[in-house]
């Protein structure tokens, strides 16, 4: 068994008399690639926003690594929750190195002082983040997009290195709101590939996708939503091959 | 000559003021204008101090940023939660309120001010050199603002500014960055206003009003927000073209209200033929 | 115990001095209602209308009519050529909220620059004498300015509301304070409505001007502090609520006018800003009532709650 990296129990959430998070119960280990589909507006995005603390929940609990997460945003992802998401969210003004540089999770020269003196320690946390920086455009093959601000580069690319940013944070648990929503080619194949790296790395990682080949291709498992709710949890094709989801699936979803 | 002097400290100290304000609302893109405020507890802090127990001027400077520090630290705290156009409003209340105080306060001289401040330095170079001290400590001001803005942690602030909840969701902890610049900033304000109490030895409340605010903000948002020449450039012109009269031997009673005239022309010019800035970037509140 | 002769004559002078913060107050609070506008540049159009009063009555010794029809023209002049040639220079290049204020609050020094340079920093008022004629009602003393005061105020708001309520342009005002864009594609001209707007704004400028500068003394600085007063009635009573904001300004008058019971008259100011600060502090994103009411929406189905936009 390897070990459990993200749990959450019973975990609900409202937004006036609209359930978003209907009791969810979710285990998680390191290695998985779980896939979270369902029709839009079943959940899945407010289930990643209360994992990494952008909202909170209004009863359960969530874990990482047997410990409680809890807290704003900054706090769950210094204690390991890397994300990503469906819009990117790219700092449009800087440069895809700069924009990777904001995010290990112990940043060189939090304090402005010592950013403004430059203290040795700054130095050093910096020089090593942008090698690891430079080492995840690599494997990305993005590395001569380094200095490009990210704005002008192809969408494909740039929703690359929206995971690449996120990878700078070195914790255990990897959450990807639809990695795929408009890459093609190449970059889809260098997205999978990288996923499925971080995952054989021990990360836990999970993917909201509505692209299905993409989930059949890279999850163990899946699990789907509707109205807040985890409907079932199982192998891709199992949730594929279910009439009663597929419906709800396909029965709502507006494209 | 001493005249020259005497403009050149005071738009050293804009400068200050202008530099560590650009900070806060240029790359902080928090909107408070009570900035004077600060300045204006460094100023009174270094006067009492000064007239009351006769301290080392650096002591007493630094006792001003202190108390401006502190001052700004509560700000912060209780009112960065408030969002955009209200914390403006929020911060020019807090603002007025504390200039009430020291209008109505005894110990701050009331509406009529300090004018007791001791001399600190004197004779026929005392002008140049304290020339020399406001530029260089508004050079290092500006080094400062440049080097903690050029390094990681203005990298933070602006990808901050680009994206706050994606920046957050990075680890960086948005608030106390917040106070932090602000707390810097205002800091600075209060190192300028020790500077203005040690050198012009008078200061009453009136110099601290919304005026000043408006005054030190127009400096910023003319000279090039968000940039790090743009306020040095903004302070220089705002406070110099308006001192250009004094050479015409007017009446004093027509001087004030003439350099009023003046520098809120040369806003109103440049807001509408350089929107930009005078250092220009395209987007305003952009450091690229 | 306080004699409550004296409570209810505070309370009626109360009344009476709120007349003029209340009109600042609807002014101010009815360009931020129509154009989004934090309108600081009235404090100039107050400058300019009691000057021009000022001056016609005492320099120019024209009858009393003339010199408020002159002030109303000049207002309204400044006012529309302010909103042709600036605000909308401005609101098409999609200037920061920050150059509004700016520019507003220069434009606000720059008059009062001006006003000193030819009329000096010593008080002023639009005639000789303030005093007025008392008259004493079971034990409270009203004078004529009193009666005027809130005869004047209470005028100029039912004809406001009757505007708003009752005429196309009124109801178009509304729509585009609500929507502009909306309002734009149904063919209402914005433009025409914040020209309006601006307009009822100055002449509520001028009447508050006139109460004021015939009960006290003007100098260029002044108009700064009244402003300062509508802006905070103009918060606390919410955004969008143009008649509430009247009655925050009121209210706010009344606390000051009582509060001399409790704390020195030089301390009221800081009392203002206290207030303003802390209605902040407990309603950071304003007070609850600001929002618009709108129909809730029905519930939909587990609407996607995302942060993205």
């Amino acid at each position: 068994m390897t070990q459990e990296i993200l749990r959450l129990e019973n975990v609900c959430k409202r937004f006036g008399g609209i359930v978003v998070a209907d009791d969810i119960c979710l285990s998680l280990h390191a290695g998985d690639v779980l896939g979270l589909i369902g029709p839009n507006g079943a959940g899945k995005t407010t289930l990643f926003n209360l994992i990494s603390g952008l909202i909170q929940p209004d009863a359960g609990r969530i874990y990482l690594q047997g410990h409680a997460l809890t807290g704003p945003l900054h706090r769950r992802a210094r204690a390991g929750v890397a994300r990503t998401w469906q819009h990117m969210r790219l700092f449009r003004t800087m440069t895809v190195l700069e924009n990777m540089l904001v995010g290990p999770r112990n940043y060189p020269g939090e304090s402005l002082l010592r950013s403004m003196i430059g203290t040795p320690s700054v130095h050093r946390a910096e020089a090593a983040a942008r090698d690891r920086a430079m080492h995840v455009l690599e494997r990305m093959g993005l590395t001569n997009t380094a200095s490009t601000i990210v704005v002008d580069l192809p969408f494909g690319q740039q929703k690359l290195v929206g995971l690449a940013r996120a990878l700078m944070n070195d914790g255990p648990c990897l959450l990807l709101d639809e990695p795929m929503a408009g890459v093609e080619g190449s970059n889809y194949e260098t997205m999978q590939r990288i996923v499925r790296d971080e995952a054989a790395a021990g990360r836990a990682v999970c993917v909201v996708e509505h692209n299905v080949s993409f989930i059949k291709d890279l999850c163990t498992e899946a699990i789907f939503m509707s109205y807040g709710r985890i409907l079932k949890r199982g192998s891709v094709d199992d949730l594929t091959r279910s009439r009663e989801l597929t419906e709800l699936y396909f029965g709502t979803a507006d494209a | 000559m001493d005249y020259l002097a005497s403009a050149g400290v005071l738009i050293g100290i804009y400068i200050i003021l202008a530099a560590g304000y650009n900070l806060i609302i240029g790359y902080g893109g928090l909107n408070t204008i009570a900035h004077p405020i600060f300045f204006a507890l460094g100023a009174y802090t270094t006067a009492l101090l000064a007239i009351g127990t006769g301290l080392p001027p650096v002591i007493c400077i630094a006792a001003g940023i202190g108390v401006a520090v502190i001052a700004s630290v509560f700000l912060a705290v209780t009112t960065l939660r408030i969002s955009g156009d209200y914390l403006l409003i929020a911060s020019l209340g807090f603002q007025l309120g504390l200039l009430q105080a020291i209008n109505n306060l005894d110990f701050t001289g009331g509406p009529s001010g300090l004018s007791n401040i001791p001399v600190t330095l004197s004779g026929p170079a005392r002008g140049w050199l304290y020339l020399m001290i406001t530029a260089a400590l508004a050079l290092l001001v500006i080094w400062l603002v440049h080097r903690g803005m050029s390094g990681p942690f203005g990298r933070a602030v602006r990808a901050m500014r680009d994206d706050d909840v994606a920046c957050a969701a990075l680890g960086r902890g948005l608030f106390t960055m917040k106070v932090v610049i602000f707390a810097f900033g205002c800091g600075t304000a209060g190192l300028a206003g020790g500077m203005y109490a040690y050198y012009f030895q008078y200061i009453s409340p009136e110099q601290f009003n919304v005026a000043q605010s408006a005054t030190i903000l127009t400096m910023v948002v003319l000279g090039g927000i968000g940039t790090i020449w743009g306020p040095v450039l903004g302070a220089f012109v705002l406070v110099a073209l308006p001192q250009v009269i004094t050479f015409l031997q007017l009446p004093s009673s027509l001087v004030g209200p003439l350099q009023g005239l003046i520098f809120t022309s040369l806003v109103i010019l440049f807001l509408f033929l350089r929107p930009h800035g005078l250092v220009g970037t395209r987007t305003p509140g952009a450091a690229h | 115990m306080t004699d409550p002769v004296i409570l209810l004559q505070i309370l009626w002078t109360g009344i009476a001095m709120s007349s003029y913060f209340v009109l600042f107050t609807v002014a101010f609070a009815l360009t931020l209602k129509v154009e989004k506008l934090w309108n600081f540049a009235q404090a100039g159009l107050m400058g300019i209308a009691f000057y021009t009063m000022f001056w016609s009555l005492n320099a120019a010794h024209w009858p009393t009519w003339a010199g408020i029809v002159a002030s109303v023209l000049l207002t309204i002049g400044v006012t529309i050529g302010m909103e042709i040639w600036a605000i909308d220079v401005l609101r098409r290049r999609h200037s920061s909220g920050l150059i509004f204020f700016i520019f507003t609050l220069i434009f606000s020094q720059f008059v009062a620059f001006l006003l000193t340079l030819l009329f000096g920093t010593e008080p002023e008022t639009i005639f000789p004498s303030v005093m007025s004629p008392v008259r004493i009602v079971s034990g409270i003393a009203v004078s004529d300015w009193d009666l005027q005061a809130v005869g004047l105020t209470a005028a100029l708001l039912i004809a406001l509301y009757l505007l708003i309520r009752f005429t196309r342009d009124g109801q178009f005002m509304l729509a585009v304070a609500d929507n502009e864009k909306l309002s734009e594609i149904y063919g209402i001209s914005a433009r025409r409505a914040y020209i309006l707007s601006g307009v009822i704004s100055a002449l509520l400028i001028v009447a508050g001007i006139w109460l004021y500068g015939t009960r006290a003394g003007v100098t260029p600085d002044v108009p700064v502090d009244l402003i300062l007063t509508a802006v905070i009635a103009t918060l606390i009573g919410g955004l969008g609520r143009v008649f509430s904001a009247g009655m925050v300004a009121v209210g706010l008058a009344l606390l000051q006018s009582f509060s001399i019971l409790f704390i020195a008259s030089k301390w009221q100011g800081l009392l203002l800003y206290g207030i303003l600060f802390f209605a902040l502090l407990v309603f950071p994103r304003g007070i609850p009532a600001w929002r618009p009411r709108r129909i809730q929406p029905a519930p939909k189905p587990a609407a996607p709650v995302q942060a993205e936009g």
